[in-house]
This record gives structure tokens, C-alpha cells and sequence, in this order.
């Protein structure tokens, strides 16, 4: 199988791509859609559109293909010529820009897998990349390893809600000490956030989801005032247009824009930085 | 604008039959919240205690700050909103908008309030017949300060206005961001250059663009346009107005979405043309229900700079774009965008333009419609109330005797007149009227009076022409 790698001209990104490809003697094709690939790449995205991402700006270059597999972007780029599949979890199209590389979840891969992530991200640092990473609280150790090993500048850490719910919202059991371990790293990196989206939760007894409440979001907020010790963490707790739909006071599964400041209200007790983020 | 050196301060003109006569409350530089009856008597002051602006409330409340944020690091930021009894008691206070640590200052909660707040029951926070505000609950609207940064508008940190609402307990339960709706105020591709370059950036906090810089916030409370149908007069839907950006703006309570507007290009119609530029204006709210005037818009227009526009010979970067050396406080009909009543320096018996600025006040400025249909205007920079019948008869005058010590101007940031029955703490004063003083014979001590001691007479000299005044012989021609 050829490697394919399209590109456009003068970007970074693709030439870390190529340098990796160079350095590990892997054969490749480079194609640059601006110039002679123009047409080539014009018939692969026709054949191949549903597995290209195209954001606001544009589609992310490179863009890569074995005749098999396709990935795009740098981060997912990278992670394949790693570990092939293996790193998925840990990395997807990212949305930052010029030095910035995020897309990079912690808690989303194999943690025996680990190394493999671990000296990809090495690989963007040594080309001066800034990496932002995001955990769920999950791999604990990771993000310690990653944290000693100086491979992160911004973690995000989406604290799901309060412990007793915690699992539910993940979808799997956590070990309430993972997640607290996780809670009392994530403020030792360059920069970092904490965060909670705003989501129906099953609860013990109840037959419908419903979403959090500001008791949980307080409750969480207490969490991160727990275990870090401070009441002055950057936290933002995220609402999704669709939980938000103006003008159906009566409808229990949206909540009434106005009603997202008593989240913030309740949060502000354990910690007096939080925000809102419509997202 | 144009003072001598010397002139009297204090209330200088006052016809108690033509007065609606009451309270007034203004916040005294560098003294506090002061109350005078209609003679200039300082009935009550609230000493130190801040007010952007004060209020009055039934009951003998008065309504302003304990403290300012250090201005090193914020900008016009009052640490909270509170109401304070008579004997000086605050009874209700609201601070916890936003935990700031500014360096070596006490880690605090601030409300970061600036320029206004309305409390439930009254639209525009002064007397409307059956219209009191509430004392001892309900809501609170305030104007607030808050740091972020917009691509749209610049990659500079702003200094953004917002607007919450804040129960009697001090939830917040709605709030309303200022840049949210960027793309709704109808900014030329020319104001949005020089707004992206220097959004009226400010050296305080390390640099930060007071972009909007509102200065004025209220109801609108019942009217008439909404009683016929038209949905952007909501009652409850909120005038503001923007120095920085000669915006006059009606939002609406629900969605946020801009309702009605005046500005920022006042070219942009026939209309507005006729309407004249609206310039760096002040206290822009619609005249309550049971007033005379009610449902047309009262805002001082101050002249002076603002705006962001084309690069012009008055301003080289398009910064305060828009130039006017004199005021003017207007009531517009918010339908036909047409002049109701106006106070301008012709009203006010000053020649245009030639003595156009005797009516100016350049920033800070407010105007207020009493029961009598008299307005109530603070001529600001200067430190002037006045009181005007609606065929523009001055019947008060006061002007103010404290000048700053750190701003060395005895400016009054906005006054309001309440009845005398808001301050039960106190019989009805005296009122006694104070007739004008003739100029032309008034003496300072050691002065000599008027008259000539000889006259002669010089064969030959004509006497002058006394020709209408758009053919007088000066060196600009004269409006009329």
C-alpha cells in the first residue's frame, strides 16, 4: 500500500508530518493540493468526503491515507503512524491553530498504550508545539507521567459532577481515587481549567434522565474546593444550545436561560472564579 | 462652559410657583449624598458615601456604594450597590458579581457597577406618580463591569458593560453582555477599524478598552406604543445608551436582541439627518408612564467627542469621530424619530453658535421629566441643576460649590428631584424665592459700580444698525 500525505504549501504542520515519515524512513507520495495534487485530491475527497473534517476554516491539512485508513490533522496523523488504531482514544481532529495542538485525551485511550502516546507527544514538543490536553479524570497516572515529563502547557479537566453521580455520567465505573488524584494534578500545569457541561443524568430511582442541578454543579465545585484546597480554580460550567431553548418554560427537558445563573450562584460558594460558557 | 473666575454657587435663580418644587439629591465631589430643599439647604449628607449616581427612595432611603475599586486596576468599578436609611444604616446590599484579587489589595467580592441600576417597581429610579420603588424587596437591575476579550471587536482585553438582575436575597437571575450583540449595532466597515485598533482603550488594569463605555440603563416600563402593538416597546424590555458610541439602544428582555436603536450613523437616513448627531449622550431613558411627555425618549445629548468613524481633520485616527461644542437635552418620539421638546443653548437664550457653549457639559449630564412637565437638567461638567418650564423658563438654578480635590472640578454626575413627602424624616421646608440678580449692576466687594462718571459726545459717529440676527456683521455667520 502507497502512503499519501496532501498538503498545501507552507504548513507546519505537514512538514512535522513529512520529517516524522522522513526520520522513521516511512516511503510516502506528498501531494500538494494547491499545485499538481490540485486534481487528486479533488477525486479522493469526492470518493472519501464523509471521512474528512470540514471545520469553519476549512479542511485541515495534512491529510493522510495508506489506500486503507484515512486520518487528518496533525495530531491524528501522528498518532496513526505510532500506534496505528491503537492511539484513537487518546487523539482526534483538533480545533487549535498555529502552535497549538489539542484533540489529546487523557483519559480516552488504552492506558497500555500509553507509551506510545506519551512519546508522540514528546515528538510535537521537540518540534515546539504547544500541547493542550483533556482528561475526564480517568489515568491518573498518565497525566502525572505527563505532568513530570513536562509534555502538557493547558489542561482542561471536564469534572463530570459530584461524586455520586460521577459514574453514571461517564458511562463506566471510575475509582472515586483516580478521579481525585486527577482533580489535585490538574492545577500544577502551566495553565489549566476545570469544567462541567451541563447533562441529563439517570439517577438512582428515576426512570428519565434529567439534567444537573445547581445542588450537584455546588456539589462538584465543593469537589474541586476538596481535594485541591482552594476556592480559586478557573471553572466554567458549559451549557449546550440545546439545553437551552428559550421560551419553553414549561418543557422539564430545557432549561430556562435565565435559570443558568443559579448555577453559577451555587457553584460560586466552593468556587468564587467560576463562569458561564455557552458553547 | 465659559465661567469667570468668579460667581456665586449655591441656588442663584428659584420661582416656587413655577418649581416642582422637592428634594434633590446629588453626589457632592469629594463629600458624599447630599440632599438640598429647593433654597440650596443641605438637609442630609450621607457623608463619603459614593454615588454613580445616588437615589432617592420613598421612606428616606438613599441608594449608592461604600468604595471604589483602586482605579489601577479597574475602571469606574464601585465595590457593591447599597441602600442606606436615614440614620445611615445599610439595610440591603449586593456585591457578589465577581472575585477580584487586585495585587496588594483585600482579595473581594465586587459588583464592578458603574453608572446606573434601577430598582423594581420604578423604570427610570426617580418620582412617577404611582410608580414608587420598592424598599424592602423585589429586584434590582445594575449596570456592571466586566474583562474579556471579543475577536469581532478587537483582540484588545475590553472592558465590557453588562447588565444583571439581582434578587432582593442577591442571586443573580438574568444578565445581559453588552458584546454578545456586536453585529447588531450597525457598525460601519470605518468604526469597526479604528474599534478593532483601539477600542477607547484605558491604561487602568494594564490596558483595557471601554469600548461601549454605557452610561445609562432603565425600564421601560407601560407605555403607549406597546399598548398599540408594538412588541419593541415591551414594557419590560431596557433603554441603554453608549458614550463611546453615540448608540441609543432598546433590548429586549428575553432574548437580548436589540428592539430599537438610534445610531452610531446618524446619516444613515433622512430621518436621523433631521435628528442632528447624537454625541457622547447621557441618561437616554423613556419618559414613564403618568409624566408629561411619557413614551417619548429624554436624553441629554452632550456634544463634546465620541464615536468611531472615518478619520477626519478632528479626529486623525477616527477615534471620537464626531465633534459638538455645545449640548442639548431632546425628547424624541421614538416612532418618528421627530424633536418633541428640546433644551439647547438657543432655548437657552444664547446666541448660535457664537455663545453655543454657555450650554455645555462635555461628558457625565442627565435630564429628568417632572410631574409639572418641568425638566429637571444637570448640566455636569460645571456642576449645574436647573429647572426649566416646557417653554424653556429657567425657574431654578443651583449650581455646586464642592470641587474635587483629585479632579479639580465641582462636576455633578447626575441629580434627582423626589417629592418631599420620599423624606418623612423632615417637615416641608420654606420656599422662598430667590429673583434673579441683574449682571450688568451686580459688584463684588471693592468693585465699582456701573456708571460712567463722564460721557462725551463725538460729532459726526453714527449710531449702530440693529439688523436680524442673520445679518450681523461678525466674523461667523450666526444660526437662526
Amino acid at each position: 500500500m502507497n502512503n499519501v500525505i496532501f498538503t498545501i504549501p507552507g504548513c507546519a504542520r505537514c512538514k512535522i508530518v513529512k520529517d516524522f515519515m522522513h526520520e522513521h524512513a516511512t516511503p510516502f507520495e506528498e501531494k500538494n493540493v494547491r499545485e499538481g495534487g490540485k486534481e487528486d485530491f479533488q477525486h479522493f475527497y469526492t470518493a472519501n468526503r464523509r471521512a474528512i473534517y470540514r471545520g469553519q476554516d476549512g479542511i485541515e491539512f495534512p491529510v493522510f491515507t495508506d489506500g486503507v485508513v484515512i486520518r487528518q490533522g496533525l495530531g491524528p496523523v501522528l498518532a496513526y503512524l505510532y500506534g496505528g488504531k491503537r492511539l484513537d482514544g487518546f487523539v482526534s481532529v483538533g480545533t487549535l491553530h498555529k502552535e497549538w495542538v489539542d484533540g489529546l485525551h487523557v483519559s480516552g485511550g488504552n492506558i497500555e498504550d500509553a507509551d506510545d502516546f506519551i512519546a508522540m507527544l514528546h515528538y510535537l514538543k521537540s518540534k515546539a508545539m504547544k500541547l493542550k490536553l483533556d482528561t475526564n479524570g480517568k489515568n491518573s497516572h498518565l497525566l502525572n507521567r505527563i505532568l513530570d515529563e513536562g509534555l502538557a502547557d493547558f489542561v482542561v479537566m471536564d469534572v463530570l459532577g459530584p461524586r455520586r453521580l460521577y459514574s453514571h455520567i461517564l458511562g463506566e465505573n471510575i475509582a472515586l481515587a483516580d478521579l481525585e488524584r486527577t482533580i489535585s494534578i490538574v492545577p500544577r500545569f502551566p495553565e489549566y481549567r476545570f469544567q462541567t457541561t451541563i447533562v441529563r443524568v439517570r439517577r438512582e430511582g428515576d426512570l428519565t434522565p434529567a439534567f444537573l442541578t445547581p445542588e450537584d454543579i455546588a456539589e462538584t465545585a465543593e469537589l474541586i474546593e476538596e481535594i485541591t484546597g482552594s476556592k480559586k480554580h478557573p471553572y466554567f460550567i458549559r451549557f449546550l444550545p440545546s439545553t437551552l431553548e428559550p421560551g419553553k418554560s414549561q418543557d422539564a427537558d430545557s432549561i430556562l436561560p435565565n435559570a443558568i445563573f443559579s448555577y453559577r450562584t451555587a457553584a460560586r460558594v466552593h468556587q468564587v472564579l467560576t463562569e458561564i460558557e455557552k458553547i | 462652559m465659559t465661567y469667570p473666575s468668579v460667581y456665586p454657587t449655591g441656588v442663584t435663580i428659584y420661582n416656587p410657583e413655577k418649581c416642582w418644587n422637592g428634594y434633590t439629591v446629588f453626589q457632592a465631589e469629594d463629600v458624599g449624598a447630599l440632599v438640598i430643599d429647593m433654597n440650596g439647604a443641605e438637609v442630609q449628607l450621607w457623608k463619603g458615601l459614593y454615588g454613580f449616581p445616588n437615589k432617592l427612595l420613598p421612606g428616606g432611603y438613599v441608594l449608592g456604594h461604600t468604595g471604589e475599586r483602586n482605579p489601577m486596576y479597574g475602571m469606574q468599578d464601585n465595590l457593591d450597590l447599597v441602600q442606606v436609611d436615614w440614620e445611615g444604616n445599610i439595610v440591603w446590599r449586593f456585591n457578589q458579581y465577581e472575585y477580584i484579587e487586585d495585587p496588594g489589595e483585600k482579595p473581594q467580592w465586587m459588583a464592578r457597577q458603574h453608572h446606573d441600576y434601577q430598582r423594581e417597581g420604578n423604570p427610570v429610579g426617580y418620582y412617577v406618580p404611582g410608580m414608587e420603588p420598592r424598599v424592602d424587596g423585589g429586584n434590582t437591575l445594575i449596570l456592571c463591569h466586566k474583562n474579556l476579550k471579543n475577536p469581532k471587536i478587537s483582540d484588545k482585553l475590553l472592558l465590557d458593560d453588562t447588565i444583571i438582575e439581582v434578587t432582593w436575597q442577591g442571586d443573580i437571575v438574568w444578565e445581559w453582555i453588552c458584546s454578545d450583540h456586536f453585529d447588531e449595532y450597525g457598525f460601519s466597515e470605518e468604526a469597526k477599524n479604528i474599534l478593532c485598533r483601539d477600542p477607547n482603550m484605558r491604561p487602568n488594569g494594564g490596558g483595557m478598552g471601554d469600548w461601549m463605555h454605557t452610561n445609562s440603563m432603565s425600564v421601560l416600563g407601560p407605555n403607549k406604543w406597546y399598548d398599540a402593538g408594538d412588541e419593541r416597546f415591551h414594557p419590560n424590555n431596557i433603554i441603554w445608551d453608549g458614550r463611546e458610541t453615540n448608540i441609543i439602544a432598546i433590548i429586549d428582555k428575553k432574548t437580548g436582541k436589540l428592539t430599537w436603536k438610534l445610531g452610531p450613523d446618524y446619516n444613515s437616513s433622512k430621518e436621523l439627518k433631521a435628528l442632528g448627531w447624537i454625541i457622547g449622550q447621557h441618561h437616554a431613558h423613556m419618559i414613564p408612564r403618568g409624566l408629561p411627555g411619557e413614551g417619548n425618549i429624554l436624553v441629554f445629548d452632550n456634544g463634546g467627542w465620541a464615536g468611531y468613524g472615518a478619520p477626519n481633520p478632528g479626529s486623525p485616527k477616527g477615534i471620537k469621530s464626531a465633534l459638538r461644542d455645545y449640548s442639548r437635552v431632546l425628547e424624541i418620539d421614538p416612532i418618528t424619530l421627530k424633536i418633541v421638546w428640546q433644551y439647547t443653548p438657543a432655548e437657552a437664550g444664547y446666541m448660535m453658535p457664537f455663545d453655543s457653549n454657555r450650554f455645555y457639559s462635555p461628558f457625565i449630564s442627565s435630564a429628568q421629566r417632572l410631574p409639572n412637565g418641568n425638566t429637571l437638567i444637570t448640566e455636569g461638567s460645571g456642576g449645574r441643576i436647573i429647572e426649566v418650564t416646557p417653554d424653556h423658563e429657567l425657574v431654578w438654578e443651583y449650581i455646586s460649590p464642592y470641587w474635587g480635590k483629585a479632579i479639580k472640578l465641582n462636576m455633578v454626575y447626575r441629580a434627582y428631584r423626589a417629592p418631599y413627602s420620599w423624606i418623612p424624616q423632615l417637615d416641608p421646608p420654606e420656599e422662598i424665592p430667590i429673583e434673579r440678580i441683574d449682571v450688568t449692576t451686580f459688584r463684588v466687594p471693592g468693585a465699582a459700580p456701573i456708571g460712567r462718571k463722564k460721557e462725551t459726545r463725538v460729532e459726526g459717529v453714527l449710531p449702530p444698525y440693529t439688523p436680524p440676527p442673520e445679518y450681523a456683521a461678525l466674523c461667523v455667520a450666526a444660526d437662526v
